[in-house]
């Protein structure tokens, strides 16, 4: 039994839909992270599990009892806002305790719970404080702590480390995991960063024009967007999309893009692009099969490779990237693909016609 | 330096101007009939409280005779119908105040709109009638007639400065607390109302200077015994055998409750009087 | 592979909807029903106004459509009362524009005694106008009132204050003056001082010569609270009753019968019920019209204060 099942769950507003009857579920113990552009509904994904949408029509089944209708306090969820929506007026220790009180817990067992949760995420020496009292990093974690602290059925994380300081983002993604695996508590987590959601989630939600583009694990999604919309979102720097031309060659489809040839076995693409990632380019001194001309624009150190922006004598624009430090600016250089590296993609139905390559040559 | 001088002395003009009346009712109070009546008006003189202590005891001993004075009676009703007319506004207006707030439903705009347009309207043309129909069903002159009628005051107020507090709460902490498991209720009262409580009391007090400042809604529906201060201290002066010196003390025990509140709340007056527009 | 689940434009049928709150409308209930409660009145009033009805003379109550209008319309006392209305509403709302704006002004530096003053002016506005017609009252009483007594000092003498047509609205434009004056001064001063110091900063190191700073900086950056005041004060000065009716009842003769005074004199005096509510129906279609341009002026303040725009 699945500790969440969404059913056709639809929000609009007025005239617009902000999400299209989505269907997905939940396992016991999994964390799902629902990702996307800022705008396209997640947080309000997550406020019609909580049940402050009231705007929402769906079914929602957490394990095994229907709540579709039933009011937020009576879900058993636990969620983290992201900002935190501490209760200001009340001390960390009232704000951590407040789902405890609730259950009318006794105060001496609420009191042990609160505190060796508090000790786990390291904001024990501060309970006695009042929200305003705490830095943005200790207020994420009592609000983290609340939304725990009753061992709800599902917790709801929105975006909790949008607003924290690098540092404890890059933390938070070591930890958070591991602290949600240690209580085999089923999670619903939000984010825009998709490295954050490859290393939280044991699945990947992408959440694309009120529906789920793709749910899958997180390297799967990134080696394998099912869509162009999915293509472009997860990958940073952002996958290369390249218009192509495609004509059928022996009952699959050879494409020319950017000076390279691919075949692929599948069928012809109405309005063919050709993608492939940064790191699937190759930089060479010296021209050979497979390559294309190029010239370098420009480099950028980012924090783990080098990305360089180059032309090809067609004129078009593509993003490499690699460990080790590249040519610089200006030089004349041949670019071919790694092996392996490719997908082809229909603009018209936005879906990927396939990710696997079968043959390269290089076109003249 | 010039203008510097200039601005001194035109502060000194200012307040001289504002403040002269109060202080003059103030010495007024304190000095007996033959000094108030001599000129040129005296400034030096030996104060006397039997003023006061005539209001506060109820009678005089005149020339004429032993006078009562009911004085007090109208202050004990100010204090009724303002402290009434406000309690009933808060516990009318704070829900509807959230209602307002929290949802965008239909009407709601329409109904506080209307609401403020009545405070606005002519008071004669709402309490003229009611004069006519309370004789008929009987809430003539009683203190639950005119503390509904005073609603006409206390609640337009109370619903806009308090709406206005209630958007600046952020919604998602009522969220949470009901995602913690509590219901509705307890958030309304253990998050929503302590959180926008200064504004509530801001409210409520701005609301009670109105209702204890009123005239003329007293004047059409109360008589003799139920009026307040606006309308006794009038009469006092119709009155035959009273004392100068007493209608000046009357007039400083009216003015000493709105005084008290404008000086304790004054942090929250301008927002109260702006109905919520202006933060402080 | 992929547990991709195209959803885009498939909308599978409902299979449960929430059920619709009904909590706001339950909040609200109380409220609506005073406001409704206060709405029979109001259109009781109206319906008066429709009648030939006078107290004294019960049996010929009728119904008389717009008779009491034309009446009234046709009345010369009836346009003496517009006109004493719109001059009390004009004067006092003028002066208390201009000497709030100049007070407000002169205190808008945060130092200690500009605030002390600024909570000391507070105070007449505490007071209930009929209690402050009250005390000027008795200060311009001939025999023994210190305003009266200043007066024929600086030479005045014989000056009447309220006993005297002519210089009875005078006497109660001065009251009002001092007793709202100190609203439209707390307001402007919120406003002075919430201003951004920019624009200001900036003329002074351009030498931009002081009245010119006033007059196209401070003043349109001070206009929503300009307007706001301005219109809150007409629309309770158009009103006005305890002050004037504290102070002599509509006299002397009538030059002070101001709307709702005539209206209360046609009720109590005359006993003509009609002729009353039909004064105040048309007093109320020009608040009505007033008070919609101030709650759209409210809103507009409202936001700017909030930062939005």
């Amino acid at each position: 039994m699945s500790a969440l099942d969404v059913t056709s769950l639809s929000v609009g507003f007025g005239d617009r839909q902000v999400l299209r009857g989505v269907s997905f579920d939940v396992g016991a113990g999994e964390t799902v992270v629902l990702f996307g552009p800022s705008g396209v509904g997640k947080t309000v994904m997550l406020r019609a599990i909580a049940g402050l949408e009231p705007r929402a029509r769906g079914r929602i089944v957490l394990n095994g009892r229907d709540v579709s209708a039933a009011p937020p306090e009576a879900r058993r969820i636990g969620m983290a806002f992201q900002n935190f929506a501490l209760y200001p007026h009340m001390t960390a220790f009232e704000n951590v305790a407040s789902p405890l009180n609730a259950q009318g817990i006794a105060a001496p067992a609420m009191g042990e719970r609160v505190r060796a949760l508090a000790r786990l995420l390291k904001i024990d020496h501060v309970l006695e404080h009042l929200p305003r009292q705490l830095s943005n990093g200790q207020k994420q974690r009592t609000a983290l702590a609340r939304a725990l602290v009753g061992e709800p059925d599902l917790v709801l994380f929105d975006d909790p480390l949008r607003n924290v300081d690098a540092k404890l983002r890059y933390e938070m993604r070591i930890e958070l995991p591991r602290l949600l695996a240690r209580r085999a508590t089923p999670s619903l987590y939000v984010t825009q960063d998709f490295r954050e959601a490859m290393a939280i989630g044991e699945r990947v939600a992408v959440l694309v024009e009120g529906g789920i583009a793709q749910l899958a694990s997180g390297a799967e999604v990134y080696e394998r967007p099912a869509t162009l919309a999915v293509a472009r979102l997860f990958g940073d720097p952002p996958m290369n999309l390249v218009p192509a031309q495609a004509e059928a060659r022996g009952g699959g489809v050879l494409v020319r893009a950017a000076g390279l040839g691919f075949g692929f076995a599948t069928e012809m693409p109405d309005d063919p692009i050709f993608g492939i990632r940064p790191e699937g380019l190759v930089l060479h001194r010296d021209s050979g099969p497979g390559r294309t001309a190029a010239k370098i624009l420009a480099v950028t150190p980012a924090s783990e490779q080098y990305v360089v922006l180059a032309r090809t004598e067609g004129g078009i624009e593509l993003l490499l990237s690699r460990e080790t430090p590249p040519p610089s600016e200006g030089t004349e250089v041949w670019i071919g693909a790694a092996r392996g590296s490719g997908a082809l993609f229909d603009r018209t139905s936005g879906l990927c016609m396939s990710n696997a390559p079968v043959m390269e040559e290089a076109v003249a | 330096m010039a203008g510097k001088a200039a601005r001194s002395l035109a502060k000194v003009l200012v307040v001289l101007f504002f403040m002269f009346p109060i202080f003059w009712i103030l010495v007024m109070s304190f000095q007996t009939n033959g000094e108030i009546l001599s000129l040129p008006p005296k400034l030096v003189f030996t104060p006397t409280l039997l003023n006061y202590a005539s209001l506060l005891v109820g009678h005089l001993k005149t020339s004429v005779g032993m006078l009562t004075i009911t004085f007090m009676r109208n202050v004990m009703n100010s204090f009724i119908l303002s402290a009434g007319s406000v309690a009933l506004a808060l516990v009318l207006g704070v829900p509807a105040a959230y209602a307002f707030a929290r949802f965008k439903f239909r009407f709601s705009e329409d109904i506080a709109f209307t609401l403020l347009s009545l405070k606005f309207a002519p008071a004669l043309l709402v309490v003229l009638p009611v004069a006519l129909e309370f004789q008929q069903i009987g809430l003539d002159n009683t203190y639950v007639g005119l503390i509904w009628i005073y609603q006409l005051i206390t609640l337009p107020l109370i619903l806009w400065i308090v709406r206005s507090y209630f958007e600046d709460v952020s919604p998602d902490i009522e969220y949470a607390y009901r995602v913690d498991g509590h219901s509705w209720l307890g958030g309304f009262v253990k998050i929503a109302i302590p959180l926008a409580g200064p504004g509530i009391a801001a409210a409520g007090l701005l609301a009670f200077i109105f209702a204890w400042n009123d005239f003329i809604f007293a004047l059409v529906l109360a008589s003799g015994p139920k009026q307040p201060v606006t309308v006794g201290a009038l009469a006092f002066v119709t009155a035959s055998g009273i004392q100068y010196g007493q209608i000046a003390a009357a007039v400083v025990l009216s003015i000493i409750p709105t005084f008290a509140i404008a000086l304790y709340a004054q942090r929250w007056l301008v927002e109260g009087l702006s109905l919520g527009a202006v933060k402080g | 592979m992929n547990d991709a689940v195209a959803t885009a434009g498939k909308l599978a049928p409902e299979t449960f909807r929430a059920p619709r709150n009904r909590l706001p409308y339950l909040l609200s209930l109380p409220a609506l029903f005073v406001c409704i409660w206060i709405l029979v009145p109001f259109f009781t009033a109206v319906w008066y106004s429709l009648e030939h009805y006078n107290m004294s003379f019960p049996a010929g109550r009728s119904f008389a459509w717009f008779a009491n209008y034309i009446d009234l319309f046709t009345d010369p006392a009836f346009w003496h009362t517009v006109a004493v209305s719109l001059i009390y509403v004009g004067g006092s709302v003028a002066f208390e524009l201009m000497l709030g704006l100049g007070i407000a002004m002169l205190l808008r530096e945060r130092t200690l005694i500009n605030n002390a003053i600024a909570v000391a002016l507070l105070l007449p506005l505490m007071v209930a106008p009929v209690i402050a017609s009250l005390i000027w009252k008795l200060m311009t009483n001939p025999d023994f009132g210190v305003y009266a007594w200043m007066a024929s000092e600086l030479g005045f003498r014989h000056f009447r204050w309220a006993s005297d047509p002519s210089t009875a609205m005078f006497t109660v434009v001065l009251i009002d003056i001092w007793v709202n004056t100190p609203f439209i001064m707390i307001l402007l001063l919120a406003g002075l001082r919430s201003l951004p110091s920019q624009p200001f900063e900036a003329a002074a190191l351009d030498d931009v010569p002081g009245y010119l700073v006033f007059w196209r900086i401070t003043l349109p950056m001070l206009m929503p609270y300009i307007l706001t005041a301005t219109l809150f004060r007409m629309l309770l000065a158009l009103q006005e009753f305890a002050i004037v009716y504290g102070m002599t009842q509509g006299g002397p003769g009538n030059a002070l019968m101001v709307f709702q005074v005539d209206a209360y004199n046609e009720f109590y005096q005359n006993m003509n019920v009609g002729r009353s509510a039909a004064v105040l129906v048309i007093l109320w279609a020009i608040t009505f019209v007033l008070s919609k341009l101030f709650v759209n002026q409210w809103y507009r303040l409202r936001a700017r204060n909030r930062g939005e725009i």
